[in-house]
């Protein structure tokens, strides 16, 4: 199997965490990577510029972004080839308690933001007869979770929607296929930490004990699963939910 | 790999033919050094002849694998074979006792032959082939299945047994595959069968390499999981 030459990507939510090390990762394997995140500041350029990519800032959820990115990275790098689907947004509430507009802002992100898109992007890949779409969903879009029924419900909802693409694209050439991660070291324990009131290490410890691994995926290891997905190895893999989670979710469903 | 870090090492039983092979040749590829155990002589760095169904003697190859190269990195369980086109009504006890025997008895005594090298040195990755149809189920072919949804099991509770070493169990289902166990007039290669699929073709022997390729060395999260590279024929 040839390698693939370098191709045209884009990363969503790339300012930090899985995103910042994917886009790295994507860079690494050869492709030019074009980052995207909600706010247009210091670190998405400077990662742009580290890994000669483009940045694309702007909010996923906003109804004309999919058509605006997706044309600006094919005017700055080329038509998108690799899709990495990233970005998301998440608040946690008892189900009781949620509030509508929350609802709606994490499936707006989540769902809908990536769902335009994959509609921008698509017609690209058809016409080069190859596209590689990796949906970052959750192990909570697998197995569920207690006041998280709104970003549970999203990212069930992007695995639906990947199992659908994979599908009705697959004959095109255009693979989709979703990575179910569960507990990520990332910025994200900090917030969690300061929800649950105690400390960075006691939030990583708390999540550690829930992994039978005993260990939380490094945002490279998710970025690794991106690059098997995005990569010549993976030609036969569609509609596929991988989970890279230290047992969190295949042993339970 | 690190320059002065000694290639890993491989055991791959079923590396004669198809999927087996295909690991072998990839693993060799990126420097790895492979053991082969088959019925037949596999081309690899070690092949020895062994039923998979010989407890001892699969026990009697992997440590001599382990003697010659110092360690095992990695297991791929790949020995098994194929009928099809057999009613549930017309499975014989002998076909049914054969059929676990190899495909379920095999992925056991590998495990079993690696597990003690891998634990002491606390790492390892053991990856066993299982089948699209243990996940879909399948009509005329229920012995196959049964024994391929079985390493399942087997796998995802070792898999939990292991979890809190650096040993990781996980399972490549492939879908319907070019490979010798496929016979000619196989309903699986039929232009009204693979067209039914979203990728339309069968997968190749080297694309399932690949995903357990993966799994060896960047799936180090991976645990119980079944990654399936099935060209769309379970989603």
């Amino acid at each position: 199997m040839p390698e693939s030459p370098g191709l045209v990507a884009l990363v969503t939510g790339a300012a930090q965490g899985l995103g910042h090390a994917t886009a790295l990762r994507l860079a690494a394997d050869g492709h030019r990577v074009a980052v995207n995140d909600i706010a247009d500041d210091g670190r998405l350029r400077e990662l742009a510029d580290r890994i000669g990519g483009a940045a694309v800032p702007g909010d996923i959820a906003d109804p004309g972004a999919g058509p605006r990115l997706a044309s600006a990275v094919a005017g700055r790098l080329g038509p998108v080839r690799i899709l990495v689907a990233n970005a998301a947004a998440m608040a946690m509430s008892p189900f009781l308690d949620a509030k509508p507009d929350d609802w709606w802002r994490q499936v707006d992100v989540n769902l809908t933001g990536h769902f335009r898109l994959i509609q921008a992007v698509i017609p690209g890949m058809r016409a080069a007869g190859h596209g590689r779409i990796v949906i970052i969903a959750s192990g909570w879009g697998v197995i569920g979770h207690p006041n998280a029924t709104a970003y549970a419900a999203s990212k069930a909802g992007l695995i639906a929607l990947t199992k659908g693409l994979g599908r009705e694209v697959g004959p095109q050439g255009i693979l989709a296929n979703a990575i179910a991660p569960s507990y990520i070291d990332t910025e994200q324990l900090r917030v969690d930490a300061s929800d649950a009131g105690i400390s960075l290490d006691e939030m990583r410890q708390r999540y550690r004990d829930l992994v039978p691994v005993r260990r939380l995926a490094s945002p490279d290891d998710i970025a690794a699963a991106v690059s098997f997905l995005a990569g010549p190895g993976s030609s036969a893999v569609v509609g596929q939910v991988l989970q890279p989670s230290g047992g969190v979710t295949r042993t339970r469903a | 790999m690190p320059v002065g870090e000694p290639a890993p090492v491989a055991v791959i039983t079923g590396a004669a033919s198809g999927i087996g092979a295909a690991c072998a040749r990839l693993l060799g590829e990126h420097g790895w050094r492979t053991a082969g155990l088959d019925l037949n002589e596999s081309g690899t760095d070690l092949p020895a002849r062994v039923d998979v169904t010989d407890r001892a003697g699969v026990a009697a190859a992997v440590d001599a694998a382990a003697a010659r190269f110092g360690r095992i990195d990695l297991a791929v369980a790949a020995a098994g074979y194929y009928e099809e086109g057999i009613d549930v009504a017309e499975i014989t006890t002998a076909q049914w006792d054969r059929m676990l025997a190899v495909i379920l008895g095999g992925t056991v005594h590998t495990c079993a032959a690696v597990l003690p090298h891998m634990l002491a040195r606390g790492q390892g990755a053991i990856v066993a082939i299982s089948s699209e149809l243990a996940l879909a189920g399948s009509a005329t072919d229920l012995h196959y299945v049964a024994a391929k949804g079985a390493v399942l099991g087997l796998v995802k509770s070792l898999a939990m047994e292991v979890a809190q070493t650096d040993i990781r169990v996980n399972a490549v289902a492939p879908g319907p595959t070019d490979t010798p166990l496929l016979a000619p007039d196989s309903l699986w290669r039929k232009p009204d069968y693979l067209a039914t699929l979203p990728l339309g073709r069968l997968v190749t022997p080297e694309e399932i390499a690949h995903a357990v390729y993966y799994l060896a060395t960047e799936g180090s999260m991976y645990c119980g999981e079944v990654l399936s590279p099935n060209a769309g024929a379970v989603i």
